[in-house]
């Protein structure tokens, strides 16, 4: 630790400190942090103090046949763990949007949305299908909770 | 939670390096403040960010990247058991992460479709470095151009470690260094030299000696 110490307080020079603050400039107009991003994981972290289990996030992609010159496009974001896949379709309804979603397997579950603010609750028919009319935009997770002995699992936040 | 008897540590003050924050941030977290972590949260991001971006993630899977390693931190606060090396624990999982997503990226891509950049002669895209590429597009700046020419010939690891460095405030160099995977001795030196080939670099330009001078 005296090392780390050292070596932190090792004096650079005004000139250092220049240089090493172009380089931030630079990155942060080649490759920008999207906004939000610290945000959307102070509320995943929030969420997995709930004790679920995180998906993967395996695959998003605007939806085929979306045309790639409408403003606001439908995505299609996939999402798997261990023995469930969630699929969730976004697209503009209202001044938010409307999430089209299905659990496989099938069977019906219990379906939350959570957001900073609070959650919407509703539950997938027995194909697997669910469906959450005018969600405000803004952060949000899908959480499967927990039954029949199986764990809840939640999705990563994504913007909705 | 656990108790952590070698938890108290004394608030970080001025000239406090991203290191002790973290380990301050960590005990309070564990002390049974929910809060505790967010300021941390927001401070360290961008260097999370950057860290699985220098590792090849794609810019729509980074965000990911980001939060599963914050997430991690949440589910192994309690394992942790030298809160001053929690960065360091940070910057690994990151890099972890950041491998795992684009293996399973690329595999669920490969099950779906072909892609036309999936070509098997060509290099494997998670060694591409595609912030280069867009470069002289985006860069309309003269001096940004210059700097980033000066980058450009510098080995990647230089590159790669000058770009984390500078993403934080008296970031913890050791714990960088690491996780970009430079020989650990001379961590200071090694900075020293890297930002040292970069004015050495700058020098050739004109934009450069006006930004030095």
């Amino acid at each position: 630790m005296i090392d780390d110490e050292l070596d932190a307080g090792a004096p650079m020079d005004a000139c250092d400190v220049a240089t090493l603050a172009a380089v931030r400039e630079l990155y942060a107009v080649l490759d920008p942090v999207p906004r939000g991003v610290a945000e959307r994981s102070a509320f995943a972290m929030t969420i997995a103090a709930l004790e679920t289990e995180m998906m993967n996030l395996v695959g998003s992609g605007p939806l085929v046949g979306a045309r790639s010159d409408a403003p606001v496009e439908a995505r299609t974001i996939t999402f798997t763990s261990e023995r469930l896949t969630v699929m969730i379709t976004i697209g503009p309804a209202g001044d938010g949007v409307r999430v089209d979603g299905w659990v496989a397997p099938g069977g019906g579950f219990a379906v939350e949305l959570h957001r900073p603010d609070g959650v919407v609750r509703t539950s997938s028919d027995e194909d697997g299908r669910f469906v959450l009319e005018e969600v405000p935009h803004g952060a949000a997770s899908i959480v499967v909770p927990a039954h029949a002995g199986e764990p809840a699992v939640s999705t990563p936040v994504v913007e909705l | 939670m656990t108790e952590h008897t070698h938890d108290a540590i004394e608030a970080p003050g001025h000239g406090s390096t991203l290191g002790d924050r973290a380990a301050y941030a960590v005990v309070r977290y564990r002390s049974g403040d929910p809060t505790a972590l967010d300021a941390f949260v927001r401070e360290a991001t961008p260097l999370l960010w950057h860290t699985a971006r220098s590792q090849g993630t794609p810019r729509e899977l980074a965000d990911d990247v980001v939060q599963s390693t914050w997430v991690a931190l949440v589910r192994h606060v309690d394992t942790i058991e030298e809160p001053m090396a929690t960065l360091k624990w940070l910057l690994i999982t990151t890099k972890r992460t950041a491998w795992d997503v684009v293996r399973r990226h690329r595999t669920a891509e490969r099950a779906s479709a072909p892609l036309p950049d999936d070509d098997p002669t060509g290099p494997p895209r998670e060694l591409v470095d595609d912030t280069s590429g867009p470069a002289d597009l985006v860069l309309r700046d003269e001096r940004d151009r210059a700097l980033w020419d000066a980058l450009a010939t510098l080995p990647e690891r230089c590159r790669t470690l000058l770009r984390l460095v500078s993403m934080a405030d008296r970031p913890d160099y050791r714990a960088i260094s690491e996780a970009v995977g430079m020989p650990v001795g001379s961590i200071g030196s090694t900075r020293g030299r890297c930002l040292a080939k970069l004015r050495t670099a700058l020098r050739g330009t004109a934009a450069g000696q006006e930004g030095q001078s």
